[in-house]
């Protein structure tokens, strides 16, 4: 027998001796720690369950393979903006993975006749767990320095966190002891393989002193193996016993698997027909899989960090409504087969989740996107502004206003003096109610149609239609709001009427197509009219225009010496991921420095108008809007172009309170390409 | 020489059997509280479980003195 297979059937003593007893203990507690899953399990089940169906099923194969990619593959959890906690929590994946295959592979080797003569498989066990080990003291290390020397603003600290930390760092340090003493008690010479198959362990098995007689070493070889496994069970024990943190090892790859896959910017529709109440009040209000979100969230803080409401000062903290919302359900359902009743209960939308919290929200999706579990923030604020909406008619005022224009108007600028035509006079714009033989429609949309700043958008959309020969046409005073601003206001029942009505006049005309320059009536006419029986084929006039560029039927001049940005809107890109074409427009404009954003494509900052904002009061020293201009002023840029009329204005409006209006000019997309299309410039850009 | 390296080993052994205790009766305070008990119990306990705490840390120390093997 060589020396390597000497020394390891030397450890057969121990194997027999003390490994077999804990052999058997695990079999032992392993059962007890699934009654106690169970237990756990059902918990939370019995909480999910209290919430509304919703139908999450289909596609299957996308939601496993995305389960995987998140839950295995680290990703959206690892990315370059996030790369220090995205290291560490790979680090302590990957490290607990392959300690727990290697745990697992030698546990029951012995039985399957692995380690007499050692397998290779064994050996090559022994060595993953060790690096597993050495993974998990660096990731969690890591994690220490990060949690209690820098503090990021976004981490809270519960006792429950430095429990953890404490917890795992001895059963990692007791399973290295327990290796590192049996090492060093082992009556067979000196042998080389364990530097190499144990170098951990190795290690540890200089530190020991050992004892002369084999039963006192036995009796501490037992001792380690006891503190090392026991608190390892405790653990798991705990983490399933009690409703810890630790339980999105299990929730946080439910929650992605159930994710959505409707369309980003879908909101769900109420059936006003059938439904007893309008949106949100109480807990039970939420679907299974709004509240499975609560259970998932780790409380990371990338949702906070992201939120430009958070950002600018606002009561807004997309982490603290999920955890608060959480905390509510935990003190709703507290401990097994109990609930609260309703009337010892605080009011959830106003006392849980403020008023201020709720209208706080421009409903960007910068949460949605920065989280990695894919938490779904904004559907649950949307759902709480319906109840208020509907049910209490407690609106911010300006809110009001804006609904009541909409719904006697058909648009939400209640001080416009301008009609939906009168951007037209001069342009010879084809209307549907003259001659429908359209292959196209030009969808303006309310704010290029009435607000003095963005008729000039839509000037130029249809002069660039024009010059590129396209047949279109408009609605005229046909065209209705779209109706996204009663929709990201709550009132879904004037959503729906508009909604329905805007559908019998596209289809009466037989429309199959829609351009538009706005991003919020392209989400809904792409993606929430279907839920209503209105299917159009439709783009925005940044996609349009970049493939006019594309097929030569558009040449654009040069602006010679201009540093251009360009400002990703929430509803183009965040919702649409339509972030290439803009600026394939923009590159196509010969001469132009081209600057991105410090926060630009998926990260990119909201301008502050969605959501209803741009209609509401806002408190001066918080207005999201000013925030970006700052973030614009930065980049020392002579232009920030836009392709969303909310942006726009709410750009005027920051780059004006900024005092730099002179220096830094706004413009839609649309209106440089025809600036440089048309021989007249002047009635665009002034 | 025998007798600091059988301190040594006997407080190191403390320290480690202190730490498993304190995350024992942590986890367990925490989980005391979260299967119902009500907050208004949270200092009468916490003063339970470090008397507990503190007689399970002088039973490893009388224990480990008295029955830990002479080096």
């Amino acid at each position: 027998m060589s020396l390597s297979e000497l020394f390891w059937a030397g450890q057969e003593v121990y194997i027999t001796e003390i490994f077999l007893p804990i052999i058997i203990g695990v079999l032992v507690f392993v059962p007890l720690l699934v009654l106690l899953f169970g237990f756990g399990f059902l918990r939370r089940y019995r909480s999910w369950t209290a919430g509304k169906a919703e139908d999450r099923s289909g596609h299957w194969f996308t939601r496993l393979a995305t389960t995987l990619a998140v839950a295995v593959g680290n990703f959206r959890i690892l990315s370059w903006s996030e790369l220090y906690p995205g290291i560490m929590k790979t680090l302590i994946f990957w490290g607990s993975a392959l300690l727990i295959l290697g745990k697992i592979v030698r546990l029951f080797s012995y039985v399957v006749g692995l380690t007499v003569p050692p397998q290779s498989v064994f050996l090559y066990a022994s060595l993953a767990s060790e690096i597993g080990g050495v993974l998990i003291i660096i990731g969690g290390l890591m994690a220490v320095f990060r949690r209690y020397i820098l503090k990021p603003a976004r981490l809270d600290t519960k006792s429950e966190d430095t429990l953890v930390f404490i917890w795992v760092a001895i059963i990692i340090l007791t399973g290295f002891m327990t290796k590192g003493y049996r090492i060093a008690t082992s009556d067979v010479g000196s042998p080389t393989d364990w530097a190499m198959w144990s170098p951990v362990g190795y290690l540890f098995s200089h530190i020991f002193p050992t004892f002369m007689t084999e039963a006192k070493n036995e009796i501490l070889v037992w001792h380690r193996a006891l503190i090392h496994t026991i608190p390892a069970f405790a653990l798991l024990a705990y983490m399933w016993v009690n409703r810890s943190r630790l339980q999105h090892i299990i929730w946080a790859p439910l929650n992605v698997f159930f994710r959505s896959l409707k369309p980003k910017g879908a909101l769900t529709p109420i059936a006003l027909e059938s439904a007893e109440t309008f949106g949100v009040s109480k807990i039970e209000d939420f679907t299974w899989k709004q509240l499975l979100d609560l259970d998932a969230c780790v409380r990371c803080g990338r949702c906070q960090d992201a939120c430009p409401a958070y950002f600018s000062g606002k009561a807004l903290n997309p982490k603290k409504v999920i955890q608060d919302l959480k905390t509510h359900l935990n003190e709703v359902y507290p401990i097994p087969l109990s609930r609260k009743p309703i009337e010892s209960r605080k009011d959830m939308v106003t006392e849980v989740i403020t008023e201020e919290v709720i209208w706080d929200c421009t409903t960007c999706r910068a949460c949605q996107q920065a989280c990695p579990l894919y938490i779904e923030h904004v559907d649950k604020i949307i759902d709480m502004r319906r109840h208020l909406a509907m049910e209490r008619a407690q609106l911010p005022e300006t809110a009001q206003g804006a609904l009541k224009s909409l719904g006697t108007r058909f648009h939400p600028f209640r001080g416009t003096t301008l009609a939906r035509t009168d951007w037209t006079q001069g342009l010879e714009i084809k209307l549907l109610s003259e001659d429908s033989n359209i292959d196209m429609l030009y969808w303006v949309g309310c704010t290029a149609a009435l607000d003095d700043r963005n008729v000039k958008v839509a000037k130029a959309t249809a002069r660039i239609l024009q010059a590129a020969g396209i047949n279109f046409g408009i609605l005229g005073d046909e065209e209705n709001c779209c109706g996204d601003p009663a929709r990201r206001m709550g009132d879904e029942y004037l959503f729906q009427t508009i909604c329905q009505s805007n559908i019998e006049i596209l289809n009466s005309y037989n429309v199959k197509k829609i351009v538009t320059s706005c991003p919020h009536c392209f989400n809904g006419l792409k993606h929430e009219y279907p839920q209503f029986g209105g299917n159009f084929e439709v783009i925005h006039h940044s996609q349009l225009i970049a493939e006019l560029l594309r097929n030569g039927k558009l040449a654009l001049g040069r602006l010679d010496g201009k540093r251009v940005a360009y400002h990703d809107s929430c509803y183009l890109g965040r919702y649409n991921d339509i972030y290439r074409e803009p600026r394939e427009v923009l590159k196509a404009i010969g001469g132009i420095k081209k600057v991105e954003l410090a926060r630009s494509g998926a990260r990119s900052f909201c301008c502050g108008g969605g959501g209803g904002h741009i209609w509401m009061e806002e408190d001066p020293a918080k207005r999201v809007n000013i925030r970006r201009v700052e973030q614009v002023i930065e980049a020392k840029v002579d232009l920030v172009a836009t392709a969303c009329p909310y942006c726009l204005t709410m750009f005027e409006d920051g780059l004006k309170a900024k005092e730099v209006e002179e220096s830094i000019k706004a413009r839609d997309i649309s209106e440089l390409v025809a600036e440089l299309l048309s021989p007249s410039p002047q009635e665009v850009t002034d | 020489m025998e007798v600091i390296l059988r301190g040594i080993a006997i407080a190191i052994e403390v320290i480690l059997l202190a730490v498993i205790a304190y995350s024992f009766l942590s986890g367990a305070w925490l989980t005391v509280f979260d299967l119902g008990v009500s907050a208004r119990y949270k200092k009468i306990l916490t003063v339970v479980f470090i008397i507990v705490g503190c007689l399970v840390v002088v039973f490893f120390i009388a224990h480990l003195t008295f029955l830990y093997p002479a080096v």
